[in-house]
């Protein structure tokens, strides 16, 4: 009777324990994500490849921008959020493809395609070790999703275990959307202009 | 345990476990013999595909595209317009297999699919920013733009863990559901 009762014990034990040890198996898209390397809005972040660090941030309705001649009218049902940023390579040459806007709420805001011609934007460009480059880069973020955000910037979405920035967007409000920012195009050293309403 | 005993118990779970087998392959085939047809929606209605709160609206053809820019050699557009909302907690395309024409025309490309609040390409869809648009499909000259279109809207589900490697992700499943519209042609008002 021991016996029985001392078997069934230890049959329960080991489920709980192949059970705890199902639902704490990290996901492999955990183990493989890229590795964090944490920053401020303003500041310089350095990573193992590449630096950065966020100059001004933009918040807009409505955005006007030239492409192939015509100035557009770039709207959006949430807010234009408009970051001018630098960059450097440190090692070797690279280029930066992958930016998101990490919301409070947990959802990821990927890049906005629209101004995927425009000079200077995230990605158009190479960096080269130590020369330092202006970088500009453009979400669409609902209004609920500005303040308490993160932006994350990577070589690369997809590579597995490379650093990541993580910058926490300390001064963003939502008092601060104004009607309509102007884009324009720059010079070599600096790729665009922005003008604010 | 007697010899009598132990064959006894093997039997019955040779023969448990063999009902049990049968019973699963006959539900399979039963299963595959008679697939459940997709409910059929009225246009206006949202429908739950997983990722995406779809609405379809309403259908169109004519000459041009929602970019209002006419091509130089005249086309002839499909249009249908929806609402889109994204459920998922990044951003995503709207892929162009969220709706397929039912039965498949020959030769169709793949839509495109524009904003419409200004006519330009939608890219990435964010969660709770849902959008109003439009697929556009450049349809064959060989063939009349049709009168009436049925639509069958796709649908994804989300996995945990994947049974490949154990990632998270998102699988396209079988459609959902199919909406039957109307085609207005839009191509006498649009000549003016």
């Amino acid at each position: 009777m021991i016996g029985a009762i001392k078997g069934l014990a230890g049959v329960l034990l080991a489920a709980a324990m192949l059970y705890g040890m199902q639902r704490t198996t990290p996901l492999y898209s955990d183990i493989i994500s890229p590795v964090p390397v944490a920053g401020r809005q303003g500041e310089r972040v350095d990573t193992s490849a590449f630096a950065i660090g966020v100059a001004d941030v933009h918040l807009a309705r409505e955005v006007m921008a030239s492409s192939f001649g015509r100035t557009r009218t770039y709207t959006t049902s949430g807010v234009w959020v408009i970051i001018e940023a630098a960059a450097a390579a440190k090692q070797e040459s690279l280029s930066l493809t992958s930016a998101k806007w990490l919301g409070p709420n947990g959802v990821r805001h990927a890049l906005s395609q629209r101004f995927s011609a425009m000079s200077g934007m995230l990605g158009s460009e190479r960096l080269e070790p130590g020369i330092p480059r202006p970088m500009l880069m453009a979400f669409e973020v609902p209004e609920s999703q500005l303040s308490g955000a993160t932006l994350l910037i990577a070589r690369s979405a997809l590579t597995p275990l490379a650093e990541e920035a993580w910058i926490e967007m300390t001064d963003v409000r939502a008092q601060d959307i104004r009607p309509a920012v102007t884009l324009g195009r720059g010079n070599r050293s600096q790729p665009w202009t922005l003008e604010a309403e | 345990m007697t010899v009598r005993q132990r064959l006894l118990a093997i039997l019955i779970t040779g023969i448990g476990g063999t009902a049990a087998a049968a019973a699963s392959f006959a539900m399979a085939v039963y299963d595959a013999a008679n697939p459940e047809g997709v409910a059929l929606v009225a246009a206006g209605e949202p429908v739950d595909t997983g990722r995406w709160i779809v609405t379809v609206r309403k259908a169109r053809a004519g000459p041009t595209p929602p970019t209002g820019i006419e091509p130089l050699e005249p086309k002839t557009f499909v249009m249908v317009e929806f609402d889109a909302d994204n459920r998922s907690a990044e951003t995503s395309n709207v892929l162009t297999r969220l709706l397929a024409i039912d039965p498949p025309v020959p030769n169709l490309p793949d839509p495109i699919v524009y904003l419409t609040r200004d006519g330009w390409v939608a890219g990435g869809i964010s969660p709770g920013m849902p959008e109003r648009m439009i697929a556009a499909w450049e349809w064959p000259p060989a063939l009349p733009p049709p009168r009436t279109l049925r639509l069958l809207i796709g649908s994804q589900i989300y996995k945990r863990r994947d049974n490949l490697y154990g990632a998270s992700g998102w699988f396209d499943r079988d459609p959902v559901a199919a909406v039957e519209l109307s085609v207005s042609p839009a191509a006498a008002e649009m000549a003016q």
